[in-house]
């Protein structure tokens, strides 16, 4: 099988920092990867390197096909594969950043309409459809200062949804939420993996990676120093930093 | 607890609203006392000008006069000076957005571009402006007329101003936003128009209103120009000829104060209507 994505070589600097070493990391269609690791082990940066929210300073890329190659950070040459890369990826923030002045609707319909360009009536057949999945159709018409946490996030996964990706990226999708609202953004994401999304969750929630991820990733350094089934990985980690990382979400959910 | 409620109904809830009841009365019982001062203070202004003897005390006596037969003549300037102000404003608005883009700027041209403007008009008098394109180009061969010499000086002076209002409105849009612009596969032309930029303005209408209605009296300096009819310029043209300064200076003071306070009302509908929106 061809991955979909597949990351080369793969090193990001943030000033003197070098905080993704020469990973490498490939992902198939359908499949669920949840990568873990301390803050700070440069997770986030990898996720948000794919869509090119970060600048690569070297590495290959490819995504579905589109295939940017990095010798010394971006350029303007790059700028139209990017462009196509971040059609095929939707993405999932920590802090959901739906767009306060828009209500829900507006904010599911504005990629489909300003991005892509389809037609009004049809982007919000389409939203509705999407909102109807993530529970939150009857929601439509608010703005997002109106919505608890948990709402914003399942808007924020309809909008990215809404585009119609060939990937979904989230970036610690739970971790502003409070305890019991994660539940919910949770499950969304159980069933937009059903519905067979290949996707790259960053996560702190051992439960979900353990139940919903085909393969888990463990980073540290800016390296993965793991990468296995979650049954494995979680009952017999190889490398003493996953089983440091494990041992403390158990006393710290203990 | 809903026994207690039963046996003296209401009690714990009368309770705090007993106390947000009396908070309520003494605010509108401090409102109606000052709309009552406010009554009384302009009594005095009317009395002050009156020309009766009150007790012994002579008060200031206007030609009526004069006052009825300018005073339509004078009121004729509120057309041109609310045209001005309209003019200058939008000119202002667009200086203003093109600076604050310029001081957010990585490009380091750009940035000085913004900074050389806003430094070289706040570092000289509004008055000075109006007459260089106005006196000044001329010897260079360039001739504005009044209105337009006086639109470009005030729209450059209030741009200056405000560039920083949009810049701490283009501020205040948090990174998040662009980024989630950027994730659905948005140029940054569009983020810009679609995303920050509606946030941006939001945050800058009331402050831009208020600069509207400095405008509005500033504009007053365009009349000694000489060739624009606006307020002031009617006011003191007819009060010197006639020698009747006060009383046209009175009146060119009533018409700046009333258009002051509908345009303050009127900004105040829009800000609650913005308010109602996204907070």
């Amino acid at each position: 099988m061809t991955p979909i994505i597949k990351i080369s070589n793969l090193d990001k600097y943030f000033g003197l920092l070098h905080v993704l070493r020469d990973v490498s990391l490939e992902v198939q269609p359908r499949e669920v990867v949840c990568i873990i690791g301390r803050s700070g082990s440069g997770k986030s940066t990898l996720l948000r390197c794919i869509n090119f929210l970060e600048d690569p300073s070297r590495g290959i890329i490819d995504v579905d096909g589109i295939n940017v190659k990095i010798k010394n950070g971006t350029r303007r040459e790059h700028r139209e594969a990017i462009h196509d890369i971040r059609l095929k990826t939707g993405m999932v923030f920590q802090e959901f950043n739906l767009f306060p002045h828009m209500t829900v609707l507006e904010n599911v319909i504005e990629g489909p309409v300003t991005v892509k360009g389809i037609n009004q009536d049809e982007a919000i057949a389409l939203a509705e459809e999407t909102l109807d999945s993530v529970g939150l159709l009857f929601k439509k018409d608010e703005y997002p200062n109106r919505l608890s946490g948990g709402q914003k996030q399942r808007v924020a996964i309809a909008r990215a949804l809404a585009m119609q990706p060939k990937v979904m990226l989230f970036d610690e999708p739970t971790s502003a939420l409070d305890p019991e609202l994660i539940g919910e953004v949770l499950n969304v994401m159980k069933k937009v993996a059903k519905d067979g999304m290949t996707m790259l969750v960053v996560t702190h929630e051992m439960g979900f990676a353990r139940e919903v991820a085909d393969r888990v990733l463990v980073m540290a350094d800016g390296q993965i120093v793991e990468d296995a089934k979650p049954d494995a990985l979680f009952n017999k980690p190889k490398d003493p930093r996953t089983k440091a990382l494990i041992d403390r979400y158990r006393t710290g959910a203990g | 607890m809903n026994q207690t409620n039963q046996t003296e109904p209401g009690t714990e809830k009368s309770h705090v609203e007993l106390l947000h009841e009396s908070q309520l009365r003494s605010a509108r019982r401090f409102r109606t006392n000052v709309s009552l001062s406010w009554g009384f203070l302009f009594l005095f202004l009317v009395f002050l000008f009156s020309g009766q003897d009150f007790l012994g005390i002579k008060t200031i006596q206007l030609d009526f006069d004069f006052i009825q037969n300018n005073v339509v003549f004078i009121a004729g300037g509120i057309w041109e000076t609310l045209r001005i102000s309209f003019l200058s404003i939008t000119l202002a608005i667009i200086l203003a957005l093109l600076a604050a883009l310029g001081r957010l700027s990585k490009f380091p041209p750009f940035y000085a571009l913004s900074t050389f403007y806003v430094s070289l008009i706040r570092g000289t008098p509004l008055y000075l402006q109006i007459f260089f394109f106005f006196l000044a180009l001329p010897q260079l061969g360039i001739y504005l007329t009044g209105l337009f010499a006086g639109v470009i000086a005030l729209g450059l002076n209030y741009g200056a101003y405000m560039s920083e209002i949009f810049r701490a409105g283009l501020s205040s849009v948090g990174r998040g936003q662009r980024e989630a612009a950027f994730a659905i596969g948005m140029t940054p032309w569009q983020t810009m128009k679609r995303v920050i930029l509606p946030q941006a303005l939001r945050f800058a209408i009331p402050p831009i209103g208020n600069d509207f209605i400095a405008m509005t009296k500033d504009s007053a300096l365009v009349s000694a120009t000489g060739f624009v009819h606006e307020v002031m310029w009617r006011a003191t043209r007819v009060g010197r000829a006639q020698f009747n300064n006060l009383e046209a200076l009175i009146m060119a003071a009533i018409f700046y104060w009333m258009m002051t306070i509908m345009l303050t009302y009127v900004q105040s509908i829009i800000e609650t209507r913005l308010s109602k929106g996204d907070r």
